[in-house]
C-alpha cells in the first residue's frame, strides 16, 4: 500500500508541482510583505494604527490564497484521469475507493509545504518586526487556520472534482432554485431570506466556510 | 446708562414672559401626549404610554436593576423623569398627530429590544452640563461594559498619541492629560507630544480646513516636515475642537469604575457640587484620591484586553469533520460506482 501511495504521490506532485511551489512563496512572501514598512520604530505612536493597517489589507489574502491552493491541487489531481475517461484507473488491481483516499491523502500531504511556509513566513516577520506594546503576534494560530482552511477548500473541490456531470448538474440546479425562489419571495413581497440563511449556515457557527470568515491578523491587539 | 438699564430691564422681563411661555406649552403639550395613556411603575421608573403590545413592563423589571446598580441612591429621583412613550403601529403609513414630547415606539418590539430602549433613553438625575460636557455624552447604563472596556483598550494600543502610549505603560500623570483631567491649558503639547503626531493630525484631519485662505503657506509648510508651522495651524484651531486623543469611552469607563468604587451614594456625590473640578468630584464620588482612581481605571482598562481573533476551539474539529464528511462525499461518488 505505501509503494501505492508513494506512486500516485509521485504522479500528483509532477501534475501539480507548479502550483505547489508558487503557493509554498506566495504563503512565505505575504506574511513578510505584510509587516514590511508599518513595523519601524521611529513611526513612534502612529506605528500601531499603520501596523494594524497593513496586517488586515494583507490579511484578505490568505483566505484567497487558501482557495486557490484547494480549487487548484483537486484540479491537478483529477486532470488526468478526467482527460483518460478513467480507464487506467478502472483498470488498477485496486477497489475505486481505495484510489480516490490515495489520491485525497497525496493531495494533503501535497499541501503541507505552503502551510509549513505560512508557518515560517509568519513567525520571520513577527521576529524581524518591531511591535508597539499593547499589540500581539499571532503566527501559530494564523497557520493553524490557514492549515483548516486549505484542507477544507480542498476537500470540497476534490469532492466536485470527483463527481459527475450530473452530480454538478444537481448542484447547479439547487443553487439556480435557491435564486429562483428568492426572486419570487421578493417580488410577492415575502419575508423570506434565503441568501441570508444560506449565508448564516454556510459562514457562521460550524459551518463548512466559517473557518475562511472573519479578519485574518497575523498581529492584533 | 439709565436708559441702556431700562432696555436691559426690560429684555430681562421679555425673557421671563418667554420662559412662561415655553413652559405653557411645555405643560400643555405633555398634557396633550399623556392623554388616555397608562402608567407603569417599577421600582423608580415611571412610563407613560399608551395601550399597545409593548413589553414595558417585563423591559422595566429586566431595566431598572441595572439603572439603580448605576445610580444608586440618586434612582430614587428617576419618578422625576419619566418615559413618555407612543407606541405606533410599525406597518401603518396612517399620518399621525405630531407630538414635541416623548418617543414614538413601534409596538412590535419585544423584551430586549424594550429594555435596551429604556437602557439608552433613561435620564441621568440631575446630570449637569459641565459633567456632560466634559464626559462627552450624558452617563447611562451600558448592557455591555466589557465591550466598553475592550473599545478602551484599543484606543489605549492604537491612538496616535505617544501620551496615550505612555499611559498604556502605566504613567498615571499621561493618564491624566488624556482623560482631560487637570490643568486645562496647553493641551495640544501635552495630548500629541511629538512632531510626528501634530503633522499627521494636521495632514490627516484638518487639511481641508486649512487648504484655503491665509492658512495655505502655513499647511504646505507643515507638509514639508516644519513642526513649527504644525503647532501653530493647530493653535489656530476655536476652542474644544482640539481631537481629544481618548474617546468618551475611556471617560464613561472612568467615571463607572468611580461609581464602582464609590457605592450606592457614589453618583449623589458626584452631581452634588457641579461647579467644583471634575477630578475632585470623581474622587469624592469614588470616596478615594483621584491618583489611585485613575490607576483602578487602567487596571480595569488592562483586563478588559479584547479576545484575541484566534479560532474557537470547535472551529478546528469542525473544519476536521466538513474535510472529512466531503472526502466521504468524494469516495462515494456516483463516478465509483460501477
Amino acid at each position: 500500500m505505501i509503494h501505492m501511495f508513494r506512486a500516485v504521490l509521485y504522479t500528483q506532485w509532477k501534475w501539480s508541482r507548479l502550483i505547489v511551489v508558487l503557493g509554498t512563496i506566495a504563503a512565505f512572501a505575504i506574511p513578510l510583505l505584510s509587516v514590511q514598512g508599518a513595523a519601524r520604530a521611529d513611526r513612534g505612536a502612529l506605528q500601531a494604527q499603520d501596523l494594524l493597517r497593513s496586517v488586515q489589507s494583507w490579511g484578505s489574502l490568505y483566505p484567497l490564497l487558501a482557495t486557490a491552493l484547494g480549487l487548484f491541487m483537486a484540479m491537478a489531481a483529477w486532470a488526468p484521469d478526467h482527460r483518460g475517461r478513467h480507464i487506467h484507473a478502472l483498470t488498477l488491481p485496486l477497489e475505486r475507493w481505495r484510489y480516490v483516499l490515495l489520491r485525497f491523502t497525496a493531495g494533503f500531504v501535497l499541501l503541507a509545504a505552503p502551510i509549513a511556509a505560512i508557518l515560517i513566513g509568519s513567525s520571520l516577520a513577527v521576529l524581524t518586526a518591531t511591535l508597539p506594546p499593547g499589540l500581539q503576534a499571532y503566527p501559530i494560530a494564523l497557520g493553524v487556520r490557514f492549515a483548516f482552511a486549505v484542507f477544507v477548500a480542498y476537500a470540497v473541490f476534490f469532492a466536485v472534482s470527483a463527481g459527475t456531470a450530473r452530480t454538478a448538474g444537481i448542484i447547479l440546479a439547487v443553487i439556480a432554485a435557491l435564486i429562483l425562489a428568492q426572486v419570487v419571495a421578493s417580488m410577492a413581497n415575502l419575508d423570506l431570506d434565503l441568501f441570508g440563511a444560506a449565508q448564516t449556515a454556510l459562514l457562521l457557527g460550524p459551518g463548512p466556510l466559517a473557518v475562511f470568515a472573519g479578519r485574518w491578523m497575523l498581529v492584533d491587539v | 446708562m439709565a436708559r441702556l438699564r431700562r432696555q436691559a430691564d426690560s429684555l430681562l422681563s421679555a425673557w421671563r414672559d418667554a420662559q412662561r411661555l415655553a413652559a405653557l406649552a411645555d405643560s400643555l403639550e405633555q398634557v396633550r401626549a399623556t392623554a388616555g395613556s397608562d402608567t407603569i411603575a417599577v421600582g423608580g421608573l415611571r412610563i407613560i404610554a399608551n395601550p399597545s403590545p409593548l413589553p414595558l413592563t417585563d423591559a422595566a423589571e429586566r431595566a431598572w436593576p441595572v439603572i439603580d446598580s448605576l445610580y444608586g441612591s440618586a434612582a430614587e429621583d428617576l419618578p422625576r423623569y419619566p418615559y413618555i412613550f407612543r407606541a405606533v403601529d410599525p406597518d401603518s403609513s396612517v399620518r399621525r398627530t405630531v407630538l414635541h414630547v416623548g418617543v414614538e415606539v413601534p409596538w412590535d418590539l419585544d423584551v430586549r429590544a424594550t429594555t435596551s430602549l429604556l437602557l439608552t433613553t433613561v435620564t441621568p438625575p440631575s446630570f449637569d452640563a459641565a459633567l456632560a460636557d466634559w464626559l462627552g455624552s450624558a452617563l447611562r447604563p451600558t448592557l455591555r461594559p466589557q465591550d466598553e472596556g475592550a473599545a478602551v483598550f484599543i484606543q489605549l494600543v492604537t491612538a496616535p498619541s505617544e501620551a496615550v502610549r505612555r499611559c498604556f505603560l502605566g504613567d498615571i500623570a499621561r493618564c491624566k492629560d488624556v482623560l482631560q483631567i487637570g490643568d486645562s491649558t496647553g493641551w495640544l503639547a501635552r495630548w500629541y507630544v511629538t512632531p510626528a503626531e501634530r503633522e499627521a493630525l494636521v495632514t490627516g484631519s484638518f487639511t481641508d480646513y486649512f487648504a484655503r485662505g491665509a492658512t495655505a503657506p502655513t499647511l504646505q509648510n507643515c507638509r514639508q516636515h516644519r513642526d513649527d508651522a504644525c503647532t501653530a495651524l493647530l493653535q489656530l484651531l476655536p476652542p474644544g475642537s482640539l481631537p481629544r486623543p481618548l474617546g468618551q469611552a475611556a471617560r464613561l469607563v472612568l467615571v463607572r469604575e468611580a461609581l464602582r468604587a464609590g457605592g450606592r451614594d457614589a453618583y449623589r456625590r458626584l452631581v452634588a457640587s457641579p461647579t467644583a473640578a471634575i477630578d475632585a468630584r470623581l474622587s469624592s464620588a469614588a470616596g478615594t484620591d483621584f491618583d489611585s482612581l485613575v490607576a483602578r481605571w487602567r487596571n480595569a482598562v488592562l483586563a478588559a484586553r479584547p479576545r484575541p481573533l484566534t479560532l474557537p476551539w470547535w472551529a478546528g474539529f469542525a473544519a476536521i469533520g466538513w474535510t472529512a464528511f466531503f472526502g466521504f462525499c468524494a469516495l462515494r461518488s456516483s463516478r465509483w460506482r460501477l
